[in-house]
């Protein structure tokens, strides 16, 4: 039997965003890869093209073994949930598909209790994780650069991006921080983002 | 020979069924990030608001006197802020409000 492909689903916010959001996605899965796990990273074919603020998903897969739905393009049950714009979680269902026990990691100066109180089917979830991302690298649309399949100039985890992974490897066993570090450029947002991450542990 | 009932036919592509008030098919309220917050004081309804609205979710109240926000399609462009004459308009951030988004299933 095929071992679990774990899902991760990030959301984020149409073309203000979108370097971010793919950031994220590309440098789980490179940093998993680094262990010798197998991994897939890709945009949401639905959302695209997307437009300013839209709600807009990326995807990325890691496994033991090698992922063999390779032309299922969704992530239908995410065990990992990452929203890149805290105000998401009002105007989407985050958690859809979720199995009980996931973790949801989210970039917002509010508590994990100010942001739990938006999301109607919070008993799925098992960790939330909040990270004040745009505190420790700015609030900046880094570059276009990378997107649509052109050539990333500007590199993995200059903006938010970093810190949020650095707050996904705390509340996280999927990837390690050492991992990240081999992968992220911003490495001292993605260490700010592992220490100044609030973890909460529901359930 | 597959028949197609009276009333359920496929719409050509890109076609949607012509709204009659709102547009159920595209709900854009969860776009927003920051909303716009009317202080009716200051308001002295030049109707800018109405006019620049690229989604027409300022309406005027006729009987009341009043400009009324549809927060169900205000996508938080924020456009009505820059061109509200005397200021009455201000930006105010999303998750400091309990309601006014509509909660939807999928993105579109």
């Amino acid at each position: 039997m095929a071992s679990k492909v774990h899902q991760v689903t990030v959301w984020a916010r149409g073309v203000v965003q979108d370097k971010e959001g793919r950031d994220i996605a590309n440098g789980l899965a490179r940093a998993a890869g680094q262990e010798g796990k197998f991994t897939q990273s890709f945009d949401n074919y639905v959302d695209l093209p997307d437009r300013v603020n839209v709600p807009l998903r990326k995807y990325a897969r890691i496994s033991d073994e090698e992922i063999e739905e390779r032309y299922e393009y969704e992530n239908l049950h995410p065990e990992v949930v990452i929203v890149a714009d805290a105000t998401i979680v009002k105007g989407i269902d985050v958690l859809r598909g979720m199995e009980k026990g996931g973790t949801l990691v989210v970039a917002t100066d509010r508590r994990p209790e100010d942001i739990l109180k938006f999301i109607p089917n919070r008993d799925l979830l098992g960790k939330i994780v909040c990270v004040d991302a745009k505190a420790i690298c700015g609030d900046r649309t880094v570059d276009f650069s990378g997107s649509e399949g052109g050539v990333d100039s500007v590199g993995i985890g200059q903006g938010i991006s970093a810190p949020i992974l650095g707050a996904l490897a705390r509340g996280s066993e999927l990837v390690k921080l050492d991992h990240l570090d081999a992968v992220v450029k911003n490495k001292d947002a993605l260490h700010k983002g592992h220490e100044q991450a609030v973890v909460k542990t529901l359930n | 020979m597959f028949k197609i009932p009276k009333g359920k036919e496929v719409p050509l592509g890109c076609v949607t069924p012509a709204p009659v008030g709102e547009q159920p098919m595209m709900i854009t309220g969860n776009w927003r990030e920051f909303r716009p917050l009317l202080e009716p004081e200051k308001c002295d309804l030049c109707m800018n608001c109405i006019v620049f609205c690229p989604d027409a979710c300022f309406q005027l109240d006729d009987a009341e006197e009043k400009v009324v926000l549809n927060e169900k399609y205000c996508k938080g462009c924020n456009i009505c802020i820059n061109e509200c004459a005397p200021g009455a308009l201000t930006a105010a951030y999303e998750l400091d409000f309990d309601d006014g988004v509509v909660r939807l299933d999928k993105p579109f």
